[in-house]
């Protein structure tokens, strides 16, 4: 089963991207192409926010922006998309500095098709991964956002493995008003435990500091 | 007929015979002048020959003194032939030495001349006949020595110490060939030269009562002259074919540096129809596994592989044809596909390093006479050179131009225009030379080649400082083909 989502083809040698747009749309993947980096960014800026998932399998060596700055500037517009270079060569200082930006892989032209296939599901795979997080990560910020000032505090001693009394002590409430505190945090989360939420506030990162500031 | 008529004129036949030689040689080349002075000795030595004979077959005192008086102008040209073929031939001779000894025969003639009998006799008393080769020759004894007799001699000594110094002074600069002239010089004219001094200075004052003998020293010094002049041809011819293979491997090497350059952007170039290729095939694959294959796609993929796989040959043939050694092969010529041709070879090259490359080809343009592949290599120089003199240039003026337009009459000029920064006056005539380079990485063989090149073509290749006062211009102007437009 294929990964969902676009595989967007920028490459200025016509022949090359319209074999490649054929092959993988024969391939069962969904593709558009583009003719040049800058053609491809101002799509992106009217489609804008860009909410498609896919990635971008692009010309290392174009007019205008070559493939590493086609990379640069879409980072620099806040599209993560992966990335999967072709190059006319193997270029090891161009492939190293691409690999270090945070493409998928580095490929020649003539690379074998199912390298090709694979290299591109990777890429689709990690950026369904990484929307799937980002959704997550959303959901999860709205659930803490529910939480009263008061509840945070408290989720903030529980974290970091306190017990009731300790909180009560450190807070000047009761141990009995702790607990309900406790109540409704694992309500509005809906979790069970307090591992579970101890994962789930970890996911957030909203709850690093007070745990490395108790040792 | 007597042995010493025998002799002397087989010697004065074989001074003659290099005396006529080496003249045509020297009409042929006026400029080796070293020629003209062998031809100068050996006719000279001719005369000498036939005055020596003279004065051994002498019945009277008169008429011996009318051979002895003559001689004196046959050996003027000697000794002066020697001395300038010597300073030819070594080249390290001193000029006030050289001028001295002329001064001094100058004055040795005309002293001669204007006297009875000779320079250094005021009077021949008597002949003796003497046997001499196995026959009776005359010899003046005795005679009456003027007081200048011995200026004679004393510039034939200055002679030899011409030789010798110049001998010395190329010995000194060491070296196998400047050493083994240095001998030469010494050996085969200051030898024979000094020991006819000692004999001919003894003859005359009448020390020594024998014939004047000045033919033998003399013919040695001719045939050691020949055969070095003729060593000369030999090594001439040599070094030109050596230079010709030289020339035509500095050319192969110019290409295959050009070509190292490029091998990558071809390598990209390349890349792409069999990138193209194979992804239409793996595409057609795909296709093909459908129960009901679309065959329009099918047939559409079909022609773009073939269409591919023309674009990836040709690219093979342009740089097969670049690294081939070959000669001159003249056709006419469309000049605007020459420079597609080549600006499609460096493509790759100006994208990565961000060059614009635009030409303008003027319509209407005449087909140009000239061989292909030599023309794009002299087009793909000057287009690298350009985008090489471009490096430290910022981005958004990185410009390579190449215009082509007809000139006066039956000429078109093609400009190469780079928009870098240029060469200081003083460098732009000597970009031409040979080994002369701005570039790290250069081997200063680009520019001479071109030159050759189009030069070959019957053209010219100038360089100058571009219109607009930046970077610069190459200029090259080809002859127009017979016939049609293009």
């Amino acid at each position: 089963m294929r990964a969902a989502g676009v595989v967007y083809v920028v490459d200025d040698d016509h022949s090359f991207r319209t074999a490649v747009t054929r092959m993988l749309t024969a391939a069962g993947l969904a593709v558009q192409s583009y003719a040049s980096g800058t053609e491809f960014l101002s799509q992106l800026s009217r489609s804008a926010p860009m909410d498609g998932s896919g990635c971008v399998l692009a010309d290392l060596c174009m007019p205008e922006l070559d493939g590493l700055q086609l990379q640069e500037a879409c980072a620099a517009a806040g599209v993560s998309l992966p990335f999967v270079f072709l190059t006319g060569h193997g270029d090891v200082p161009s492939a190293v500095s691409a690999m270090r930006h945070g493409a998928v892989d580095f490929l020649e032209k003539c690379a074998p098709q199912q390298a090709l296939l694979a290299s591109l599901e990777r890429a689709l795979e990690r950026d369904a991964e990484a929307r799937a997080a980002r959704v997550r990560r959303e959901q999860l910020e709205n659930r803490f956002a529910a939480l009263t000032e008061r509840e945070r505090e408290v989720l903030g001693y529980v974290v970091s493995g306190r017990m009731n009394k300790q909180i009560a002590a450190a807070l000047g409430i009761h141990e009995r008003t702790v607990k309900l505190h406790r109540n409704a945090i694992t309500t509005k989360l809906g979790v069970r435990s307090v591992a579970e939420l101890t994962t789930l506030a970890r996911q957030t990162g909203l709850f690093e500091a007070p745990r490395q500031a108790c040792p | 007929m007597s042995l010493v008529t025998i002799l002397w004129s087989m010697s004065a036949a074989a001074a003659l015979t290099l005396a006529v030689l080496y003249g045509i040689v020297w009409t042929v080349d006026r400029r080796n002048l070293a020629n003209l002075t062998l031809c100068v000795v050996a006719l000279a030595m001719a005369a000498v020959a036939r005055a020596e004979v003279g004065m051994m077959h002498a019945a009277t005192v008169a008429e011996y003194a009318a051979w002895a008086r003559l001689v004196y102008l046959p050996v003027f040209f000697a000794l002066i032939g020697l001395v300038l073929f010597v300073d030819l031939f070594l080249g390290t001779g001193r000029r006030w030495l050289l001028a001295s000894i002329v001064v001094l025969r100058v004055v040795i003639l005309m002293g001669n001349f204007l006297t009875h009998p000779t320079f250094a006799w005021r009077e021949i008393v008597g002949l003796r006949h003497m046997p001499f080769l196995g026959e009776s020759v005359s010899v003046a004894a005795p005679v009456l020595l003027r007081p200048w007799h011995w200026l004679s001699a004393a510039s034939c000594v200055l002679i030899l110490v011409f030789i010798a110094d110049a001998a010395l002074r190329l010995w000194r600069r060491g070296g196998t060939e400047e050493r083994r002239k240095a001998l030469v010089a010494a050996g085969g004219v200051g030898l024979p030269l000094a020991a006819t001094i000692v004999y001919a200075e003894s003859v005359l004052i009448g020390a020594l009562p024998l014939p004047l003998l000045l033919t033998p020293a003399f013919l040695i010094t001719i045939m050691v002259m020949a055969v070095e002049l003729s060593r000369g041809f030999l090594l001439y011819r040599q070094t030109r074919q050596e230079l010709e293979e030289l020339r035509s491997e500095v050319a192969r090497a110019g290409r295959v540096t050009a070509l190292g350059q490029l091998a990558s952007a071809l390598a990209h170039e390349l890349s792409q129809p069999l990138g193209a290729i194979l992804r239409n095939a793996e595409a057609a694959e795909l296709h093909l596994n459908n129960p009901s294959p679309d065959l329009e796609e099918l047939r559409a993929i079909v022609a773009d592989i073939r269409k591919d796989d023309r674009r990836a040959g040709d690219v093979i043939e342009q740089m097969r044809a670049l690294i081939k050694r070959r000669t001159l092969q003249m056709s006419p010529l469309p000049l605007n596909e020459l420079v597609e041709d080549v600006i499609s070879l460096v493509h790759s090259d100006a994208l990565a390093k961000h060059v614009a490359l635009d030409y303008v080809v003027a319509p209407g343009l005449p087909l140009v006479s000239g061989d292909r592949v030599h023309l794009s290599q002299v087009l793909l120089n000057l287009i690298i050179n350009g985008m090489d003199a471009l490096q430290a240039a910022p981005v958004s003026n990185k410009r390579v131009m190449i215009e082509a337009r007809p000139r006066e009459e039956g000429r078109v000029e093609v400009a190469v225009t780079d928009s870098g920064p240029g060469v200081p006056p003083e460098v732009i005539d000597k970009v031409f030379d040979p080994f002369f380079t701005t570039k790290s990485s250069g081997l200063g063989m680009g520019l001479p080649i071109s030159r050759t090149i189009i030069e070959a073509h019957g053209g010219r290749l100038w360089a100058e400082h571009a219109p607009d006062g930046h970077g610069l211009t190459f200029r090259f102007t080809l002859c127009q083909a017979q016939g049609a437009v293009s």
